[in-house]
C-alpha cells in the first residue's frame, strides 16, 4: 500500500497528468495482480511495479507517437498546469525544466534522485545498463542546472560574510 | 520514426560511463538543490491521499486474487 503513493509520483513525473497518472497506476496494479505469480518472492516489490508501470508508459507511448506528433512542449505545457500548492516560484521552474528533459533523463533522475533506487536498481527497471543510468542522471543534472540558469555564482555570496 | 535524442555518443557498458562520478563537473551545492527539488516535486505527489477509485482497486484485487 505504501507504495501506491511512489507510484503515483513516478507516474505523474512520467507523464505529468494526474488523471493519465492514475490511470496508469490502475493498469500497473491489475497487470501485477494477473502476472503475480512471475513475481520472485523476496525481490524487490516497488521495483517489480515500478518497471510494469515504466514499461506500459513507453510502449503506450510509442504507440500514440506514430498517431500525434507529441511534441515536448505538449507535456511542458501540462506539467506546468499542475495545482500549485506551496506557489514556489522556484518549483514551477523546476517542473517545467524537468518535462523538458528527454524521457529517458526524467526517468532516471527520479528513480534515482527521488523514488530512492540504487543505480543498479534503476538499471533493472529501466532495462540497461548501470553505466547508462548514470550517465542520464548526470545529463538530467546538467541540463536542469542550465536551463535553469544555476551558475556557479549562486554559490558567491557566501563570500561576504567577512562582518558576521 | 524515433526522434533520436542520443546523438551524444550513449555509453551502455562502457568502463567510462561508470567511473565518472555522479554531477561531474557541477558543484556540490548545485547538486543538492536539484536534489531537493526532485524529491520535493516527487514527495508531493507521493503524500498525497490515494484516490478512492485506486483504494477500492486494491480491495477488488485482494478479495479477487486469492490464490
Amino acid at each position: 500500500m505504501a507504495q501506491i503513493g511512489s507510484l503515483r509520483a513516478f507516474a505523474v513525473s512520467l507523464c505529468g497528468d494526474r488523471e493519465r497518472a492514475d490511470d496508469l497506476v490502475q493498469e500497473t496494479l491489475c497487470k501485477a495482480w494477473k502476472h503475480l505469480d512471475s513475481f520472485k518472492e523476496g525481490t524487490n516489490l516497488k521495483a517489480w511495479l515500478f518497471t510494469i508501470l515504466r514499461n506500459t508508459f513507453f510502449s503506450e507511448r510509442r504507440k500514440r507517437k506514430r498517431e500525434v506528433e507529441d511534441a515536448d512542449g505538449n507535456l511542458a505545457a501540462r506539467l506546468s498546469s499542475l495545482p500549485e500548492q506551496h506557489g514556489h516560484m522556484d518549483m514551477k521552474d523546476f517542473q517545467e525544466a524537468l518535462s523538458k528533459l528527454p524521457d529517458d533523463q526524467r526517468e532516471a533522475l527520479i528513480l534515482v534522485g527521488a523514488a530512492g533506487f540504487s543505480y543498479e536498481e534503476a538499471a533493472e527497471i529501466s532495462g540497461c545498463a548501470v553505466g547508462t543510468i548514470k550517465s542520464r542522471v548526470n545529463r538530467a543534472r546538467n541540463r536542469l542546472a542550465e536551463s535553469l540558469e544555476l551558475g556557479e555564482e549562486d554559490e558567491a555570496p557566501s563570500a561576504m560574510t567577512k562582518t558576521a | 520514426m524515433t526522434v533520436d535524442t542520443t546523438k551524444r555518443v550513449e555509453r551502455h557498458d562502457g568502463p567510462d560511463a561508470a567511473e565518472s562520478p555522479p554531477g561531474e563537473g557541477m558543484s556540490p551545492d548545485l547538486q543538492a538543490h536539484i536534489g531537493r527539488q526532485v524529491r520535493a516535486m516527487f514527495d508531493e505527489v507521493a503524500e498525497e491521499p490515494i484516490p478512492d477509485h485506486l483504494l477500492r482497486l486494491l480491495q477488488d484485487l485482494d478479495r479477487g486474487g486469492e490464490k
